[in-house]
């Protein structure tokens, strides 16, 4: 956490920083395929970056290698200039479905992470009564997960990766899962999350429209081998409505991305 | 007899509304039939496009044997009645109509009254805590094995790789053609019998515990890395818990062939035991003891699928599908 500034302080250190990275995956036949293909990102503190492609463009394999999940082939992955050699709760994890313990209660799933940092009881209570009460989950301590709606479900996934307070949270396509309407009330419930808590944010996923209204940044993935195509700064402030899906330069800024996803002769498919 | 009726009670619901159906046809074919040579015409009634013989659309679906189908509980009850009363039907049939001189079967009275005199000359308890037993010690080392192999086997793919050779061969080796090995080896007291009910039910509670492992979804052992468990506490703490009840279940499926090990390993050579107690009455021509001893098994059976299933229900309350 307070790895004091990286080495070179021209520019403010980024806290994630993604530099030349490799991924081949080898088949049955010793065939390689190369899945990422010498990708650069960073992203800076409190920032909210999205990734966004098609599926099989290898964007969910680079954020399984930032959570330490799966080893690069070649290239570095550092957080706070500390490179990355494994998972570790400094880098909250959430995924699309499945991610929840089924037999420990909203409250103890939020507090399983701090649990295994060796936090105290009371501590540990009064952390997890925090996320409840940010999580509008207050109510559902008890509740086991199945009790729980899928909307609620990832609610639990992220107060969960939230409790030990990590640098970084990774969500892979955390509402894929989740019908439009409760999609909706979860972006603007991540929004406000990120703005309460100031954590850096990086998201996986292949809802256009979604990366625009929740980023500030939007890096482009093009499949095989995954490249990182364009990186787009979104032109809203941190603080926003919903009333800029409305906004033209929003509307553009979706039929730009929409068109780089399909130009590519192979991602085009859906 | 009380089955034909109810089924064919049931069959009559059916066969109103396939009345029903019958006037529907009839009807739909005398509109067909009146302007002509009848195929479609333009301002008729649209007909499905691929005409089924029947009012409306689609098959209609039967309430009682739909697939897959919840039915009231009141049909489970009756059911389950009909299951029972129509064993003991055959029963009573098969001891007093069918039975004769080389197929004698013993009336229920009987049965019972064999069960009562065995339980007075005060052999039916230590046979039974002697099966018991032999069950309870081989089975419990079946399962330590089974378990703790089958969790690591299903968790680590290159144990996988190491033991998935020798339990596939092992696995088809009939434990029961063992049986004059383990003599030689382990004599003719407990320890054959043991290794018998160990040997004829590890093999597949390996498999099964490891397939119940395989099951933990990926992103809950991933997410729980994340949120900082190092390897052997994702398999403490998440691994065995989320297979908690699918090893109770493995338990409850395998314990018949711990049994079934059991009866082998007592007819082959024993002093005491529930299956050596069929032999004697064998010897002696005692039929309604030996139907009293099966008695005994089935309900031995019964309590012990009964009791496990409680404990899963107790120790796992979030895998109940209520």
């Amino acid at each position: 956490m307070s790895s004091t500034a990286a080495t070179a302080a021209t520019q403010p250190a980024p806290r994630l920083t993604v530099r030349g990275l490799v991924k081949d995956f080898t088949g049955r036949r010793g065939a390689t395929v190369r899945a990422i293909d010498h990708v650069d990102l960073d992203v800076g503190i409190g920032e909210f970056v999205c990734l966004i492609g098609a599926s099989g463009c290898g964007k969910s394999t680079l954020l399984n290698i930032v959570g330490g999940l799966e080893s690069a082939t070649d290239g570095v992955v550092a957080v706070d200039g500390e490179t990355v050699v494994g998972p570790g709760p400094d880098r909250g994890m959430v995924f699309q479905a499945y991610s929840l313990y089924p037999w420990k209660t909203v409250a103890d799933n939020i507090a399983f992470g701090l649990e295994l940092a060796g936090v105290a009881r009371g501590e540990r209570r009064e952390r997890v009564d925090e996320l409840l009460g940010i999580m509008e989950l207050t109510a559902f301590a008890d509740h086991l997960p199945k009790q729980l709606s899928g909307g609620m479900r990832q609610r639990v996934a992220i107060a969960r990766a939230l409790a030990p307070q990590p640098d970084l949270l990774l969500l892979d396509e955390p509402f894929g899962a989740l019908d439009a309407i409760t999609k909706r009330s979860m972006q603007e419930f991540i929004r406000t999350v990120w703005l309460r808590t100031g954590v850096t944010i990086l998201m996986v996923t292949h809802d256009v429209p979604e990366a625009i209204y929740l980023s500030q940044r939007i890096s482009v993935m093009t499949p095989r081998p995954g490249r990182i195509a364009t990186t787009i700064e979104v032109p809203f402030g941190a603080v926003r409505g919903p009333t800029v899906k409305r906004d033209a330069r929003f509307l553009d800024l979706v039929d730009e991305i929409e068109d780089l996803l399909q130009t590519r002769p192979e991602g085009a498919a859906t | 007899m009380a089955a034909h009726i109810v089924v064919t009670r049931f069959g009559m619901v059916r066969l109103s509304s396939h009345d029903a159906e019958q006037d529907a046809i009839r009807d739909r074919e005398q509109v067909m039939t009146s302007p002509a040579g009848g195929s479609v015409e333009p301002g008729g009634p649209a007909e499905p496009p691929n005409g089924r013989a029947s009012g409306g659309r689609g098959h209609r679906q039967g309430d009682i044997l739909r697939l897959r189908g919840d039915v009231p509980g009141r049909v489970r009850w009756i059911g389950a009645a009909l299951g029972v009363v129509s064993i003991l039907g055959l029963w009573i049939l098969a001891s007093t109509v069918w039975s004769g001189e080389g197929f004698s079967v013993p009336t229920i009275t009987a049965t019972w009254n064999a069960l009562v005199e065995m339980w007075r000359d005060g052999e039916l308890w230590p046979d039974f805590v002697a099966s018991s037993q032999r069950v309870v010690i081989g089975y419990s080392i079946s399962l330590l094995i089974g378990v703790s192999l089958g969790l690591l086997i299903g968790s680590f793919a290159s144990i996988n790789a190491f033991f998935e050779p020798q339990v596939g061969f092992l696995r088809y080796i009939p434990a029961t053609a063992l049986v004059p090995l383990l003599i030689i080896w382990l004599g003719i007291d407990e320890a054959p019998k043991i290794a018998l009910v160990v040997l004829g039910t590890v093999f597949y509670n390996i498999l099964m515990v490891a397939d119940v492992a395989r099951a933990v979804p990926n992103e809950l052992i991933k997410a729980s890395y994340t949120l900082g468990a190092r390897r052997w506490t994702v398999m403490r703490r998440v691994i065995f818990p989320h297979s908690w009840p699918g090893i109770v279940d493995v338990a409850r499926i395998n314990l018949a062939a711990a049994w079934l090990m059991l009866v082998v390993a007592e007819l082959l050579a024993a002093q005491e035991g529930l299956a050596f107690r069929i032999i004697r009455a064998q010897r002696f021509r005692r039929i309604d003891r030996m139907f009293a001893l099966l008695l005994v098994f089935g309900i031995l059976g019964i309590v012990s699928d009964m009791a496990l299933r409680m404990l899963r229900n107790r120790t796992a309350r979030w895998a109940r599908d209520d």
